[in-house]
């Protein structure tokens, strides 16, 4: 199967190589050419824009940073509506709110293509090892032609429904991750601060009810202080803040995310934005005496 | 070791902080009057040569012919007193019971004893007969509050505490509070550990608790076998206050998790996601926990049956924050979550699971008759 790539970041250089490794035949491009060497050393083509990647595939998927970015990719001059058309196929697996994937969906659409939103549950790791959850919605014959790249790239797909749906799932799955990461962050250093030992919390934590494999995989950097960014912190803000809207459009009242949406906020403003959204924990511990 | 317990019999009266109940100088005294109880069993042997799971109580005769020195001085409880046979009391007790101790309770209701009474359990009528004639008593009570009461009231454990004997107060409180009963404890010559439990209902039905201890290291080496009977792990952290601040760090994030957990829910209802769907997304990721998977499900279904009384997990939250404004620090999260437990407890939502704080946002809410 050949599929087109755009988007060679944390995540779409670790899918991207997957696809590769399973035999699928990969046309890449990414707004740093450079990136795109390695995967090129593991036989995939290179595309010199998205319009040019798009001409030449079937199925395109993307994957980057933001809603700007998903819709400059898709809007601006050489991007994907210029060459999308009846036969061809968008699948966007970026995060982005549920008016952005919307606002795609229909231009592609409109064009005679079809479109699928696919924003995926996992970081670097879980991208690495095929082993994300991908949060489908949009044009169900499209998730059906799109299952074997999915199967190669995550562990398990969800088909949602209508798009806007899967953008949802996704923020709101992000929200109580951020939440989590903020209550995580303030135990630790209360247990610091009373005295006990926080490896000794960590242990305890992972035998009870609250055990999880975040809690499991970053507690020991962050006691540390080590953010090796497997999931940059201002996308963590980013995907609260878009996660806040939508309750605010819904008159959803959620104070604990708004409160670690503030706490996000501050660990940008103190420069951790491209740290591990583990980062959160320096705003938690000191924030008085900022880095 | 036995040379520092007999010297605490001799406690000065007017050192020890008195409460309400005057019953504690007279215990001194009493104590002051006998002579101190030099054991005539064995000591026990050392924690070694316990199995991890003994499913059998023995007396303390048994071990008669492993004589160690006379450094080890607790000798293995055969008599064990259990005050408070509530949702965990209970379960507990009967663990003990079941794998062949002699075990005597009592319960400000007594009829909550009946079904451990039929299991062959003693029954004495108030804390201070319950402590008198065991050799470790255990209390599991609601909070700070009956904690102090059971152990330093009227009628309380402390008047039947004695050299020899030992407290084991499984309470969540908070470190004032542990300290405080301690003293009076240790006060008449007995030895005191606190040991909170991470685990709930099923855990502690299940024996799979997770024992949180602090205090006299002696007595948590005697009682050790008797922790592994109702759980699954334990911990010893040193000085009093540890157990108890470790209990509620935890009980903290738990609390913040179950409140933004609910948010989720909701949200996803609201935007039109089934949040069923939502359950499963999340057990499937890094946020899988066994709680959101445990009780996503009922929760859906606005149903709250209850393994932890929210009213305890909101008295919880209110100890941290004490702990974390008594050490200067912000904890945003938790108090946004605190809030949501009050707005629940007002609604009557006191004896429902925890998980109900989910109610907290929602716009219609269940009265506390559903």
């Amino acid at each position: 199967m050949e599929v087109g790539f755009l988007g060679l970041g944390i995540m779409g250089k670790a899918m991207s190589m997957n696809l590769l490794r399973h035999g699928f035949k990969v046309t890449v491009w990414n707004r740093t050419l450079s990136k795109c060497e390695e995967l090129v050393e593991h036989g995939a083509s290179i595309g010199k824009t998205p319009a040019e990647v798009v001409k030449k595939c079937k199925y395109t998927i993307a994957m980057l940073s933001d809603p700007s970015a998903a819709l400059s990719v898709a809007f601006d001059k050489d991007g994907v509506l210029e060459q999308i058309c009846s036969g061809k196929g968008y699948i966007d697996m970026s995060t982005v709110d549920a008016d952005t994937s919307s606002k795609i969906s229909e231009e592609i659409t409109k064009k005679g293509g079809c479109f699928l939103e696919a924003p995926v549950s996992g970081s670097k790791k879980p991208a690495e090892d095929g082993q994300l959850i991908i949060l489908a919605a949009g044009e169900k014959q499209l998730y059906d032609e799109a299952i074997p790249a999915f199967n190669v790239m995550g562990k398990k797909s969800f088909f949602l429904g209508q798009v806007g749906n899967g953008a949802k799932m996704k923020l709101v799955v992000n929200m109580i991750m951020g939440s989590m990461m903020n209550a995580f962050s303030e135990g630790l250093v209360l247990a610091d601060r009373s005295g006990l030992d926080q490896q000794t919390l960590l242990d305890v934590l992972d035998l009870g009810a609250i055990a999880n494999p975040m809690f499991k995989l970053k507690g020991p950097a962050m006691v540390q202080n080590n953010y090796p960014p497997a999931f940059p912190l201002k996308h963590q803000q980013k995907d609260m803040r878009l996660a806040l809207a939508l309750g605010d459009e819904n008159a959803v009242s959620m104070p604990v995310a708004a409160a670690s949406n503030e706490a996000f906020k501050k660990a940008r403003s103190l420069g951790f934005e491209d740290h591990d959204f583990s980062a959160v924990y320096e705003v938690v511990k000191a924030p008085e005496h900022s880095a | 070791m036995a040379t520092a317990v007999i010297k605490n019999n001799f406690y000065n009266v007017s050192s020890i902080v008195l409460k309400p109940s005057t019953a504690i100088p007279t215990t001194v005294a009493m104590c002051s009057n006998f002579c101190p109880r030099i054991s005539n069993r064995l000591p026990g042997p050392p924690i070694s040569s316990f199995p991890t799971q003994p499913r059998l109580c023995v007396s303390a005769n048994a071990f008669s012919s492993q004589a160690t020195n006379a450094t080890s001085k607790e000798e293995l409880p055969s008599r064990i007193g259990f005050l408070g046979i509530g949702i965990m009391g209970s379960p507990m007790a009967q663990n003990l019971i079941k794998s062949g101790c002699d075990v005597t309770v009592w319960n400000r209701t007594k009829s909550k004893c009946d079904p451990l009474i039929s299991l062959g359990a003693k029954y004495k009528s108030s804390p201070e007969e319950v402590a008198a004639s065991c050799d470790v008593t255990f209390a599991v009570l609601a909070g700070p509050e009956s904690a102090v009461d059971v152990a330093c009231g009227k009628y309380g454990a402390a008047n039947g505490l004695r050299p020899g004997k030992g407290y084991v107060d499984v309470s969540t409180v908070d470190g004032v509070t542990s300290k405080l009963i301690s003293k009076h404890i240790k006060a008449t010559g007995a030895l005191f550990l606190e040991a909170p439990v991470s685990g709930s209902k099923k855990p502690a039905e299940d024996g799979q608790l997770i024992f949180l201890t602090a205090g006299d290291k002696p007595l948590y080496e005697t009682v050790a076998p008797l922790l592994d009977i109702m759980g699954k792990s334990r911990f010893y952290l040193g000085d009093v206050g540890n157990g108890a601040a470790m209990k509620l760090v935890v009980n903290m994030i738990m609390g913040s998790m179950m409140a933004s957990f609910s948010e989720g829910l909701i949200l996803s209802e609201k935007v039109g996601l089934d949040p069923n769907v939502l359950v499963e997304v999340i057990s499937q990721g890094a946020i899988s926990a066994p709680m959101f998977s445990t009780k996503g499900p009922s929760m859906v279904q606005a149903t709250y049956p209850t393994a932890f009384p929210l009213k305890h997990q909101q008295k919880d939250l209110r100890l941290a924050l004490g702990l974390a404004e008594s050490v200067s620090q912000p904890t945003p999260i938790a108090a946004a979550a605190n809030e949501l437990y009050k707005v629940a407890k007002s609604h009557g939502l006191n004896d429902q699971d925890f998980s109900a704080v989910i109610e907290a946002l929602k716009t219609k809410l269940q009265s506390s008759e559903n």
